[in-house]
C-alpha cells in the first residue's frame, strides 16, 4: 500500500515567500512528487489555523505522512509533531524541510531558491515514506538537583529550589561559597554593600535543611540522562575534621606561616597557611594549604593542632568521594578575570601603582588588606589623581571581542568611592559609556555631577618615563581625547585597569563533562539566546550567571532564579519523555567485537557477557549515530536515521527539479544501470 | 555601475594589500594615542579614518597625516579592531601619488618615489642617492651634520661607496612591475 503524503509549505510572512515562489512549489509538489495527495501553502503554518488545516487533512483525507516545509525543525518540529498526534497520526511520521534557514535566508537568487526548496521538499517526501512509528519512553525525574558553583547565581538557584522543598546539592570548588561577589565592597548603582546583601543569603544556604553544601569539592564525573544523573563528587581534604571544628579560628591565629592570598585577596593581601578566605565564610571551617604548611614541609610545627580546642586538625585526612543521584543540573561556574599582564603597554606587574579592578575592589573593601583605605602600593600614600582604564582585554579582537558589560558601571562606582574617600581627581578613559539598565544612567549622571572627568578614548599606554615638567615620578597615561581631538598625557598617581571577564580556564572541560557546548569565546551556549536563556541543548542541564556570558549581579540572580524555575517545572511534571530516536543492535548480527563500546560518547553501550553481544541502553542513547557508522557488521540501526531513510533523502535532494522528471523514471533508470 | 566612493577606493587598496578594512573602526583613539608623530599631524590617524569613512576626500588628501607616518607600526600592533593603520597610510600615499594630489613643497612624495626608483633600478636602497632627494630642504647646519654622519658611516663600512646590485636584477624588476604599477615609471 502506498503512503498518502500531505505537503505543507509555509510563507513565514515574507521570510520564505519573499524569496521562494511558495505557490509554484506547492503546485509542483502536488503534481510531480510521488504519493503526494495534498499540497498546500499557507501564510503561517505554525499558527493555530495552519495546524488545524494539517489536522483536518489527516482526519478527512486519511493522510499517513506529513511534510512541513517551513523553518528549522529546531523551532517548530514539536509543534507539527503535536498537530499530527492530535489528529491521531504518530508524530514521528512527520518530517520538516528547512526552507527558511537553509533556503530563503541564505539564497539570494529567487529562481535558485525556489529550485532548492523543491529539492529539499522532494527529499523530505522521499524520506518520510520510510518513517516508522516510534513511541517515546517515559522516565521518572529524580527531584534532587545538583548546583555547580556557589557564586550569587548558584546561591540564588539553590535557595529557590530548597525553599520550594526540593533537595539541593550545592558544589563549590573554593573553601567558601560566595564567589566573586563576596570580594566586592559596594554594588552599583545603589551602592549597597555587597557583604550586607550577600552574607544573609550565604548563611541561609549554610543553615538550610534542604541544601547539602559540598564546599571545597568538585564534580569528578557525571553520567546518566535527564531526570536520572549520577554524579561523583570529589571532596578535597581540608585536613580539618568538619564535624569537630567549631570555626573558632584559633588555629588561624596561631599559624606561624603567612602566604600571599592570590585568590580571594587578588594578590593584595596575606593569609595564613591554615585559612578561611574571609571572616564570614560559609562554611566557617578552615582549610590547610598543604603547599605552604610548615608541617608538611619539615614534619614539625603542628601549632594549629596544639591549640585546637576540639582536636579537629587531621593531618592524615584524605580526599573522599561521594556519589549522588540527581534529576537536574544547574551550572553556575562563573568567570575568570583577564590577565592584565597580557597587555604590556599598560604596565601591570611592572609599574607598582597600576592595579586591576579586582585588586581595587579588595582595596575598597572594609575587610580587605587596607581596611577600605585607598592607597598606593606602598600601603600609606593616598593618591592625588587616579585614571580608570576601560576595556582592558574587552572589545579587542586580539583578546576578547565582546563587551564585558559590567566594567563601565564598576568604573563609575570606583570613581565614586575614590572621590568619597580621598581628595583625588578621577579620570575615566572609555571607548563608549554603556549604562543600559535600570538606574544606571542616573548613576552616570551622578558621577558627572560629582566631578569625575570623562575622556573618550582608549588608553594607548601607561608609562613612568616623563617627557614634560610635572610628569616626574608619576604614572603618565597617554590617550587621545577623541571628543576634542587632542593628545593628552595625564600624570597621575594610580591607574586602575578594568579587566575583562573571561570564561573559566576550564570551562571547555566542564562543558565536555556535562555534555554541553561552549561559544567561540568559551561561554556556555544556551538553548535559545532570547527565548530559552538558561536551558542548554542537553536536557536536564541548565546554566546560570556569568558562565553563560558577561552580566552583572541583578542579571546573574535573575538567571539563577530562572534556572531554578525550569528545574522545578521538571520536578513537578515528575516524568520526562525520552526521544525514541535511538540506536538498536540486532543481536544475531552482532559479532561481539566491542568496537562500539568505547566509541559511544554517552557511555550508553554495554557488553552482555552471557550473550557475548553489545547492548544499547535506550535511555542513555542520544541517537548520534557514531556506533551505527562504526559497526563493521552493520548490526546497528539508528531509529529515524536508517540507511534506507538517509539514501531516500539523498535521492530526493538530487532529484532533478528543473526537468520536472518524475522519481519513478529515475528509480527505474538507476535499477537498470548497475546490473 | 556607480563610481566607487572614496572610502570604497581606500578599502579596495587595503584589500589588495591584504589589510583589514577600516569599516570595523570603533574610533577608540588607540592609534592616535600611540602615534609618536601624531603631534605633528594636522589630523590624527583616528580622525583620518573617520574622515575617509565619511568620504571627506579632499580634506584627507590635503592632510599631512600619512606623509608624516613614520611606519613604526605601533598603531597596527595595538589596534583593538586589528586594522592595519600603517598599511592604510601607505594606501593613502599611493593613492595621492597616482592622482597627483599633494602639496608641491612636500618631501614625502619625492622621497617615496626616489626610494622606490632606487630599489627598482638596483634592487637595493642606496643612501647617497636617496638622501639628496630630501636633504636640501634642511638648513645648512643640519645638512653639514648629516654629511658628517654619512662620511663616518661610510668610513666604517656601514654605507657602501658604490651602489650595491643584486643578482638576477631582471627577474626582480619583472616581479616589482607586477606588484607596483608605478614601477613602470622607472
Amino acid at each position: 500500500m502506498s503512503e498518502k503524503v500531505g505537503v505543507y509549505i509555509c510563507h513565514c510572512g515574507t521570510n520564505i515567500a519573499g524569496v521562494v515562489d511558495v505557490e509554484a512549489v506547492a503546485k509542483w509538489a502536488g503534481k510531480e512528487l510521488e504519493n503526494v495527495v495534498i499540497s498546500r501553502d499557507y501564510k503561517f503554518m505554525c499558527s493555530s489555523l495552519g495546524q488545524e488545516m494539517i489536522e483536518g487533512d489527516i482526519t478527512k483525507e486519511g493522510l499517513t505522512r506529513v511534510v512541513v516545509a517551513a523553518c528549522s525543525p529546531h523551532l517548530h518540529e514539536k509543534t507539527f509533531r503535536r498537530a499530527c498526534a492530535n489528529a491521531g497520526l504518530n508524530p514521528y511520521l512527520c518530517q520538516m524541510a528547512s526552507i527558511r534557514e537553509q533556503v530563503s535566508w541564505v539564497v539570494e537568487d529567487k529562481e535558485a531558491a525556489t529550485e532548492k526548496a523543491k529539492a529539499m521538499i522532494a527529499a523530505a517526501v522521499n524520506r518520510v515514506q520510510l518513517h516508522e512509528e516510534l513511541e517515546p519512553t517515559v522516565v521518572p525525574v529524580n527531584p534532587n538537583t545538583i548546583v555547580v558553583g556557589a557564586g550569587i547565581a548558584g546561591i540564588q538557584a539553590s535557595l529557590e529550589l530548597a525553599d520550594a522543598g526540593h533537595v539541593v546539592y550545592l558544589v563549590e570548588r573554593e573553601p567558601s561559597i560566595g564567589g566573586h561577589m563576596a570580594q566586592f565592597d559596594k554594588t552599583f548603582p545603589t551602592l549597597d554593600c555587597a557583604a550586607c546583601i550577600l552574607t544573609p543569603k550565604m548563611s541561609d544556604v549554610g543553615a538550610h535543611p534542604n541544601i547539602n553544601l559540598l564546599s571545597y569539592s568538585e564534580v569528578e564525573e557525571i553520567s546518566g540522562y535527564v531526570g536520572n544523573f549520577t554524579a561523583r563528587i570529589k571532596k578535597k581534604t581540608r585536613y580539618v575534621n568538619e564535624e569537630a571544628c567549631t570555626g573558632c579560628g584559633i588555629c588561624i591565629e596561631k599559624c606561624p606561616k603567612r602566604v600571599l592570598d592570590d585568590v580571594f585577596e587578588a594578590g593584595l593581601g596575606m593569609r595564613k597557611a591554615i585559612y578561611r578566605p574571609f571572616p564570614q565564610a560559609v562554611p566557617n571551617i578552615p582549610v590547610i594549604d598543604r603547599e605552604n604548611c610548615i608541617y608538611y614541609k619539615t614534619g614539625k610545627c603542628k601549632a594549629c593542632q596544639l591549640f585546637c580546642p576540639t582536636e579537629a586538625i587531621a593531618f592524615e585526612q584524605e580526599d573522599t568521594y561521594i556519589d549522588i543521584n540527581v534529576g537536574n543540573v544547574i551550572l553556575a561556574t562563573g568567570f575568570d578575570l583577564f590577565d592584565c599582564k597580557t597587555i604590556p603597554q599598560y604596565g601591570y606587574g611592572r609599574l607598582a601603582n597600576v592595579f586591576t579592578s579586582l585588586e581595587f575592589e579588595r582595596m575598597c573593601n572594609a575587610t580587605g588588606p587596607t581596611e577600605g583605605k585607598i592607597v598606593l602600593r606602598d600601603g600609606v600614600t593616598e593618591p592625588k589623581s587616579v585614571v580608570i582604564v576601560h576595556c582592558v582585554g574587552s572589545r579587542d579582537q586580539r583578546f576578547n571581542p565582546y563587551c564585558s558589560s559590567i566594567c563601565c558601571m564598576a568604573a563609575l562606582k570606583f570613581g565614586h568611592l575614590v572621590m568619597e574617600r580621598t581628595d583625588a581627581e578621577v579620570y575615566s578613559c572609555y571607548i563608549d559609556m554603556r549604562t543600559p539598565s535600570k538606574g544606571y544612567e542616573e548613576f552616570y549622571n551622578r558621577l558627572l555631577e560629582e566631578g569625575m572627568h570623562f575622556i573618550r578614548g582608549k588608553v594607548a599606554e601607561v608609562t613612568d618615563a616623563p617627557r614634560f615638567p610635572g610628569e616626574e615620578s608619576k604614572l603618565i597615561v597617554q590617550v587621545e581625547d577623541t571628543l576634542i581631538g587632542k593628545q593628552r598625557r595625564i600624570p597621575v598617581d594610580m591607574v586602575v585597569l578594568m579587566a575583562a571577564l573571561q570564561p573559566r580556564y576550564d570551562a571547555r572541560d566542564v562543558g565536555l563533562k556535562f555534555g554541553i557546548s561552549c561559544s567561540m569565546e568559551g561561554w556556555f551556549t544556551e538553548r535559545h539566546p532570547k527565548l530559552d536563556p538558561v536551558a542548554t541543548m542537553t536536557e536536564g542541564i541548565f546554566i546560570a550567571g556569568v558562565a553563560q556570558g558577561p552580566k552583572d549581579i541583578p542579571a546573574a540572580v535573575g538567571q539563577g532564579a530562572a534556572a531554578a524555575a525550569r528545574v522545578q517545572g521538571m520536578i513537578t511534571a515528575g516524568e520526562v519523555l525520552i526521544e525514541p530516536i535511538v540506536a538498536t543492535i540486532h543481536e544475531e548480527k552482532c559479532s561481539g567485537c566491542r568496537i562500539c563500546n568505547t566509541l559511544c560518547p554517552f557511555n550508553a553501550i554495554e557488553f552482555l557477557e552471557d550473550k557475548e553481544v553489545s547492548y544499547i541502553n535506550a535511555a542513555l542513547c542520544k541517537g548520534c549515530g557514531t556506533c551505527v557508522a562504526a559497526c563493521p557488521a552493520q548490526a546497528i540501526t539508528g531509529a529515524h536515521y536508517s540507511n534506507e531513510q538517509i539514501f531516500a533523502e539523498i535521492e530526493g535532494i538530487l532529484f532533478d527539479v528543473t526537468s520536472g522528471g518524475d522519481l519513478k523514471a529515475l528509480r527505474a533508470e538507476q535499477e537498470r544501470v548497475p546490473a | 555601475m556607480a563610481k566607487p566612493s572614496f572610502s570604497d577606493e581606500i578599502a579596495n587598496l587595503l584589500y589588495a594589500a591584504h589589510g583589514n578594512p577600516i569599516k570595523t573602526c570603533i574610533q577608540c583613539g588607540t592609534c592616535s594615542g600611540t602615534c609618536p608623530v601624531a603631534d605633528y599631524m594636522d589630523h590624527t590617524p583616528r580622525r583620518i579614518i573617520g574622515m575617509i569613512m565619511a568620504n571627506y576626500k579632499d580634506e584627507v588628501l590635503a592632510s599631512n597625516t600619512f606623509w608624516y607616518c613614520a611606519s613604526c607600526y605601533h598603531c597596527t600592533v595595538r589596534c583593538p579592531a586589528q586594522i592595519d593603520i600603517a598599511e592604510l597610510m601607505y594606501a593613502l600615499k599611493r593613492y595621492s601619488i597616482w592622482k597627483h594630489v599633494y602639496p608641491e613643497e612636500l618631501i614625502g612624495p619625492v622621497f617615496s618615489e626616489t626610494f622606490v626608483k632606487t630599489i627598482v633600478r638596483s634592487g637595493r636602497s642606496y643612501e647617497p642617492i636617496l638622501a639628496p632627494a630630501y636633504m636640501f630642504s634642511f638648513g645648512v647646519r643640519e645638512f653639514l651634520q648629516e654629511a658628517i654622519t654619512a662620511t663616518g658611516l661610510m668610513l666604517k663600512g656601514r654605507v657602501p661607496i658604490l651602489p650595491p646590485r643584486i643578482k638576477r636584477l631582471e627577474n626582480f624588476k619583472r616581479m616589482i612591475s607586477k606588484v607596483i604599477p608605478v614601477g613602470e615609471a622607472s
